[in-house]
């Protein structure tokens, strides 16, 4: 019997949630699961709350994840997990890139970005909090960001790492394969669950 | 390849459906949720002819010209986008198809990127169409082969609904090899394609025998399919990604899946209400099965039980069954996803985008201002909150018009202004440009604004007629100005919105002065052609904390505290800025600088 995972991403128009649900699902097919997804796209979404889910099991039906049935959040931005947290099984495992993007809203000042989102969702979930955009830039780009929450969530699911190195490979630029292979595999390591 | 198994979204896979079966023709106006089926058959499948046509109704008539040729032909556009096409069809649904051909409706059904939530079943009954609900991607690959053969066998155009979720969703899809279907040519046939009297009458009564004939045949399909579960007495009946959405709450109930929701099974679907106490009927938006049922002696429930708008999940599913009494535990109910109380985050303008000057002078000029449909369309939100009115795609010549002569008839002219985009100018804004001559009066002060940036931007810089001025390889080059010219209008000027101060000028002189005029707006699209200039920043001990920067609401800026100064100064994210350089130039005291050298 195959473990099934529900997946809920969470960012912001611009920050390559498409492509990361894309990398996650060609993993799962890879390792021969049956695979479903959402993604919110649409240009007119550049800069707005974007969000999507990628179900895997043995026989899927729905793309979507009711309310607090996902085992992972993976937030591209600290608001969208704390947006999203809802999402997120008792047990849920919360992985978060810890670089800030304010919205309009709080760039007019008329709200203020909440300074404590990290702390007070660590209380609640298991958390793993990235500052992608730095590691990336350590290096070559910070377009790898997402691939170190990526390698973090591998680590915690039972899908081969030849799988999420060919998905990655599928997926990415070809001039950019090798940068992202790199960021995946430090995010894999970087908090080891295994035993 | 035949047999290998591959991850799809739904459009994509209603793409690789109409290379297996053969299509030759595709034509479609970018919209989402739609749009990416044609960019998918532009990319992967060179055999077929396709085009982005210059609007949606151009497009169906170019598929149907394919289809009188004998050829299988696809239309592919967003719900709103068939009102566009809607006059050709209306007669095109008359004649007998000679080549398959498939009207694509992407609805959206939440309105996650529309100004409306319309159900086109309504549309595909209303023009006589056989209208197809696939629940997955590989159904949507499936329904479209099927789609172009029932529409070869009843010789009826075949409407293929899909939603936004199923469109963007990713699923497993089985590839098949293609079939070639050459095109075997026009055969005249004057009686079926000459649509006028006294040809028509008999057309009449040829759509309601097909339709008659293909809702006896409809449970043959194999698309409609009956699914026992133990011992209920309530049969549910639904279609598309509702019925999956249904399945995941594992009731073992029974479930008649319907692949053809119009025209419904009806003698199958009466002779199956007699073994069951109740029907129940869950689907997305109106209740069209559910009616259709009705008006035909079926008794039914739904819509009572299910919100009449947005999208039907898993949990409201759950919800309205609990409502209809099915079953009494709730798995979901009081469980929240997202969390409301979280500060909102709306979607804005790009860094460097050129919209921001041109709608920051038209905030400065406080006119009241037309709105229309594109990427300029979230001027009309929080926080630039510019646009008074967005309606359609291209109404805002036809709307500032009105407006401006209803004002005048009342004694409270004003001067107005309306914005369109170069895309959404093509589409329809012009004939409400040429509109605009007739009984035109050298006193209606109406300013027109055309941002023309080269691209369709809102759906991700598919070309627009103009494209061929921005980017060589693009093979449309109409030029704005002459055809304005052209078309009879002298008060036409462009302006480079980069330089603030001379495009402001320009604005306002324009809006000051009496009768028509027009400004064209030429920077390009700064996602699909990137600035790549040095970044800006903001010398703390100039800035007077004015937040004029601010207000343009350009994503780099903010307002941050820097070390010993009291009050909040304006910052600029090094990595957001791409170096327009508008803040700088509204700046009053010439704290935002240029970084020396470093570009990216």
């Amino acid at each position: 019997m195959m473990k099934a995972y529900n997946i809920m991403l969470a960012g912001v128009g611009g920050q390559g949630l498409v492509l990361t649900t894309s990398i996650i699902c060609s993993a799962a097919f890879y390792a021969g699961y049956d695979v479903k997804s959402n993604d919110i796209i649409g240009l007119s979404q550049r800069g707005g709350k974007v969000w999507g889910s990628v179900r895997l099991g043995e026989k899927i039906y729905s793309p979507n994840i009711p309310p607090g049935d996902a085992d992972f959040l993976v937030a591209l931005e600290p608001l969208e997990a704390d947006r999203w947290k809802g999402s997120l099984k008792k047990e849920g495992i919360l992985i978060v890139n810890t670089g800030e993007i304010a919205p309009a809203h709080v760039a007019a000042e008329k709200a203020e970005y909440p300074a404590d989102i990290i702390e007070r969702l660590s209380t609640s979930y298991r958390l793993y909090a990235i500052d992608a955009a730095s590691e990336g830039k350590k290096l070559g780009s910070a377009k790898v960001a997402n691939l170190f929450l990526i390698g973090v969530l591998a680590n915690h699911m039972e899908i081969p790492i030849e799988a999420w190195h060919a998905a990655i490979r599928e997926n990415v630029p070809a001039g950019f394969i090798d940068m992202n292979i790199r960021a995946f595999d430090i995010g894999y390591e970087m908090h080891d669950q295994r035993e | 390849m035949e047999g290998k198994k591959v991850l799809m979204t739904g459009n994509q896979a209603i793409a690789r459906g109409f290379y297996e079966a053969g299509g030759l023709v595709a034509a479609s106006y970018p919209g989402s949720p739609a749009v990416e089926i044609l960019e998918s058959i532009k990319r992967e499948y060179r055999q077929i002819y396709s085009e982005f046509s210059v609007n949606e109704k151009v497009a169906l008539e170019v598929a149907m010209g394919a289809s009188f040729a004998g050829a299988r032909a696809l239309a592919s556009m967003k719900h709103v986008g068939v009102n566009i096409a809607m006059d050709p069809l209306m007669t095109f649904t008359q004649t007998k198809t000679a080549g398959g051909f498939v009207l694509v409706s992407g609805d959206d059904p939440g309105m996650a990127s529309s100004q409306n939530e319309q159900d086109n079943r309504i549309i595909g009954k209303f023009a006589n169409m056989a209208v197809l609900d696939p629940c997955d991607s590989q159904e949507a690959k499936d329904f479209t082969k099927i789609s172009l053969e029932l529409s070869e066998t009843y010789g009826m155009p075949v409407m293929l609904r899909i939603t936004s979720r199923l469109c963007h969703s990713r699923g497993i899809v089985e590839l098949l090899d293609r079939e070639e279907k050459p095109a075997e040519g026009f055969k005249p046939d004057k009686t079926n394609f000459n649509m006028i009297p006294p040809n028509t009458f008999k057309k009449q009564f040829e759509m309601k025998e097909r339709l008659e004939s293909l809702s006896k045949a409809a449970m043959d399909l194999g698309i409609n399919r009956l699914e026992k579960g133990n011992g209920s007495e309530v049969l549910i009946i639904t279609s598309g990604l509702v019925y999956n959405n249904l399945m995941e709450l594992n009731l073992d109930m029974p479930v008649l899946k319907l692949g053809l929701v119009y025209p419904l099974p009806l003698d199958a679907i009466r002779s199956l209400a007699s073994d069951y106490r109740r029907l129940i009927v869950i689907e997305e938006m109106s209740p069209f099965i559910e009616n259709e049922l009705k008006i035909n002696g079926i008794e039914c429930e739904g819509k009572s039980y299910f919100s009449f708008t947005g999208e039907l999940g898993i949990e409201e599913i759950e919800a309205g069954l609990l409502r209809a009494g099915i079953f009494e535990e709730s798995r979901y109910s009081g469980k929240m996803g997202e969390d409301k109380s979280v500060p909102p985050r709306l979607p804005l303008f790009c860094a460097g985008c050129p919209h921001r000057p041109v709608f920051d002078i038209l905030k400065k000029s406080g006119r009241k201002v037309v709105g229309d449909i594109g990427c300029y369309s979230l001027a009309g939100i929080f926080p630039i909150e510019v646009l008074d009115t967005i309606i359609s795609m291209g109404s805002s010549l036809g709307i500032i018009k009105g407006m401006a002569k209803a004002m005048k008839l009342s004694g409270k002219s004003e001067p107005l202004v309306a914005v369109i985009g170069d895309s959404t100018f093509f589409h329809s804004g012009m004939t409400g440009m040429v509109n605009m001559l007739h009984q035109i009066d050298p006193e209606d002060n109406m300013t027109i604004v055309i941002l023309n940036n080269g691209t369709t931007a809102m759906t991700g810089g598919q070309h627009t007629a103009s494209s061929g001025s921005y980017a060589s390889e693009d093979d449309m080059h109409v030029d704005l100005e002459v055809l304005l010219r052209a078309m009879g209008f002298e008060n036409v000027r462009s302006v480079d919105q980069f330089k603030y101060k001379e495009a402001k000028e320009a604005i306002d002189e324009e809006i000051k002065r009496p009768g028509l005029s027009i400004v064209i707006a030429t920077r390009p699209c700064a996602l699909r052609f990137k600035i790549r200039e040095p970044h800006f920043y903001v010398d703390p001990n100039v800035c007077i904390a004015c937040r004029n920067c601010i207000r343009t609401n350009c994503p780099p800026l903010r307002m941050k505290k820097y070390e010993g100064i009291e009050k909040l100064k304006s910052s600029i994210n090094p990595e957001m800025c791409v170096g327009c350089s508008v803040c700088s130039q509204v700046c009053p005291v010439g704290a935002i600088k240029r970084a020396d050298g470093e570009v990216e």
